[in-house]
This record gives C-alpha cells, structure tokens and sequence, in this order.
C-alpha cells in the first residue's frame, strides 16, 4: 500500500511537477516496485482520456451563464462541506483524496470546458438545479438545498411585487388533453369543465383563454 | 372561468396564433408543443408525472385569502417544510395542477394564470428521478430558466413574488416516473 509521501510524489510526477533530480529518483522507485509502476501508469492513461475527450469549446447557452453557475456551485460546495463536516471520515480516505487532488486539475479544465453544464452531485438523494438563468438583470436566482424542509429552494431576488389589487386566481387542475394539430393544451376541472386553454402566439409567448378572451 | 366549448376556444387560439405572422416567420419561430403524437405519428412517451402548486405565504394568519385547497400526500408536512425555507408561519394552497410530463415535448403545469411552469423532460435521471428544464411563467414573462433533476419526495420550492401581505410560492413535486 502507498503512503500518503508516495501519494504526493505520484502526482507530482504525474503533473510534471518534479526537479529532473528528483524525476529520475522517482522513476528508480517505480522501476523497483511494480505495484506502484503499474498504478502510476493506469493513472496517467485515465488523466489522459479524461483530458482528450473533454471538447475545446462550448457554446455558452446565455450571456449570464457563467455568473449564474458560479453562483450555483458555491453553494453546492458550502452545502458539501457542511455535509463532510458532519460525517466521520470513511475508511480509506487517503485512497480517495489521491483521486481527488489527481483529478482535480482534470476536472477543472472538464469545468471550464462545459461552463459547468455537468454540477449534479453523484451523492445527492434529493431534488438538484443543475443550472439557472434569469432573462431579467434585475433578478437574481439562487439555488440552495434546504436539507430542514427536505427541498431545494429558488430563490429569485429583484422581482416586481404582484399589485395588492390583483386578484391571483388559483386553478384545481384535474386534468389536461393536449391537441397536436391546434398546438392547446387544454385544462380541465375535476366536473370535466374547461379551466383555460394554453397555446403559444407566434413569438413562443404563452397564451391563455378563459372567459373566451386571450390573456397575457 | 367555466365554459362548456373547449373547441371554439383552441380554434380561436389558433386562429390568432396563424394570423400573427406571415407564415414563414411563424414556421421558423414555433417550437413543438405538447401532442401526445409525435412527428412520427407515434403517441408521445410520459417520463413521468409532477404536481405543480401555487402557495401564498403569511406570518399573519388573518392575511389568509380563505383558499382550501387541501394538498396531496405526496409531501407530508408541507407546511412545516415550507416555513423551514421561509420565514413565513402560515400557507394556503391557491391553486394545484397534477400533470404528465412528456419526451420531447413541452407540458405546462398552471395551478395559476398569474404563475405557471413549462416542463420539458430530458428524459429520467442517473440516480432517480427525472431530468428537467422548466421555465417559470408570470403571465408572459419568462422569471427563470432551470435545468433540474427532480426527485420523489424532494420538491422544488420557488419564491415567487411578494404580494399583498406575503408571498407568493410555486411548488413543483414528482408525483412519479415512466408511463402510466
């Protein structure tokens, strides 16, 4: 088994970090224990598939998607730290902190790459925003995990208060038939009376019928 | 809000949908809606089911409008975990909206005029649950754009906005997985 020294000096030779002195002290080692040879060997063709199929570039899907997404894994890392802080330290732990220091750099450039398109949590049980964007500057969107109410929160700051004279009409929606040729959905109660009708007008704007008059 | 002619309705819809633009700027701007038919005929695929949920909070009990829609068993204690994500102490159900969500085409779910989501599914998701972009709707204005894994028994709370003497928040909840 490794030591966490050995640990150190493999991704340090892996990364190309090392002096030429200590280079070829290093590469002795490996040449005297074929254990260690071969894993640093399997580590360095996993970094290298890792970091050639990762794509050059990507379309960046809006022009906040950055902010936006740093925002995001900010806190899903306060959240995982607070997890980590938590629980005791698994067995084996420094096997996985090796994985994770060599392929953080990895996963860096994967981060870059992507825009951080790919932020789901391998761990997480519940409910995930893998990504969010408000069109409107003066609105700002924060994801959080509420792990007290079991749910994931979106928080959404700026945006104008409804008009205390305006009445919010709620719907009990049993049921909906979509027609494919009309591009509707209609709504329906649970008397099969028809609520509303959607639709979308030509600019993709959604549309609404109730009372027999567009809303919108 | 009832009407008994659900087809005069979508034809007027459409009507109005087809006259807006010339009909080769309609083409190229319209997105595939929700039919249970696809392109090719074939009857659209469910990944799932969600319920969508329009929730005004108070810290004043006598603010209440008086709504009483009750709310489902799929999340137990909900206005417990409710008041654990806001500082409000009392909720109402205004409106509620089970609906199918389906592949490759768009669902909405409108438990409100006023605040409503569209839904398009990517399909279930590693680990359980289902894949989701939603767009959260306030009459004709998009608020957000989410792409969201959303899990049984873990929902979505979104803090609307403030009205009267409160707030406003949308619930989305994943009832379940696959088809009917």
């Amino acid at each position: 088994m490794k030591t966490p020294p050995e640990d150190h000096d493999l991704i340090r030779w892996l990364d190309d970090e090392m002096t030429a002195a200590e280079r070829t002290a290093f590469e002795a080692r490996l040449a005297a224990d074929p254990v260690l040879k071969a894993e640093a060997e399997e580590m360095r063709q996993i970094s290298l598939s890792v970091r050639s199929h990762l794509p050059k570039e990507m379309p960046v899907p809006h022009p906040d998607f950055f902010n936006s997404q740093i925002q995001v894994r900010i806190e899903q890392m306060e959240l995982e730290d607070r997890r980590a802080s938590a629980r005791p330290a698994a067995a084996g732990s420094i096997f996985s902190s090796l994985w994770m220091r060599l392929l953080a750099p990895v996963a860096a450039i994967a981060m870059v790459a992507v825009g951080w398109m790919t932020l789901r949590t391998s761990t997480a049980s519940g409910s995930v925003v893998v990504s969010v964007y408000a069109p409107d500057p003066k609105v700002q969107a924060t994801a959080v995990e509420n792990v007290d109410a079991q749910a994931t929160v979106l928080l959404l700051e700026g945006l104008e208060a409804m008009p205390a004279d305006q009445n919010v009409a709620g719907l009990t929606v049993h049921h909906a038939e979509t027609d494919s040729q009309l591009a509707t959905t209609t709504l329906y109660d649970g008397a099969g009376q028809v609520l509303l009708v959607m639709g979308k007008d030509a600019r993709n704007q959604p549309l609404i019928f109730s009372h027999g008059s567009p809303r919108g | 809000m009832r009407s008994k002619a659900p087809a005069t309705l979508a034809l007027l819809l459409a009507a109005l949908n087809c006259v807006a633009l010339p009909v080769g700027a309609q083409t190229s701007v319209q997105a595939p809606t929700a039919p249970p038919i696809t392109a090719t005929g074939k009857l659209a695929a469910t990944d799932g089911k969600v319920w969508g949920a329009l929730v005004y909070a108070v810290a004043d009990k006598s603010k209440l409008t008086g709504a009483t829609e009750k709310a489902p068993d799929l999340i137990p204690d909900l206005a417990e975990r409710l008041a654990k994500a806001f500082p409000f102490t009392d909720f109402e159900i205004l409106g509620q909206h089970t609906q199918d969500v389906f592949r490759e085409y768009e669902s909405w779910v409108v438990p409100s005029p006023e605040l409503f989501l569209k839904v398009d599914s990517k399909g279930p998701a590693d680990g359980g649950g289902l894949n989701l972009h939603l767009q959260f709707w306030r009459q004709q204005k998009v608020l957000v754009k989410t792409d969201t894994i959303l899990r049984t028994g873990s929902p979505l709370f979104i803090r609307g906005p403030k009205w009267r003497d409160g707030q406003l928040i949308f619930i989305l909840a994943l009832k379940s997985v696959g088809g009917k």
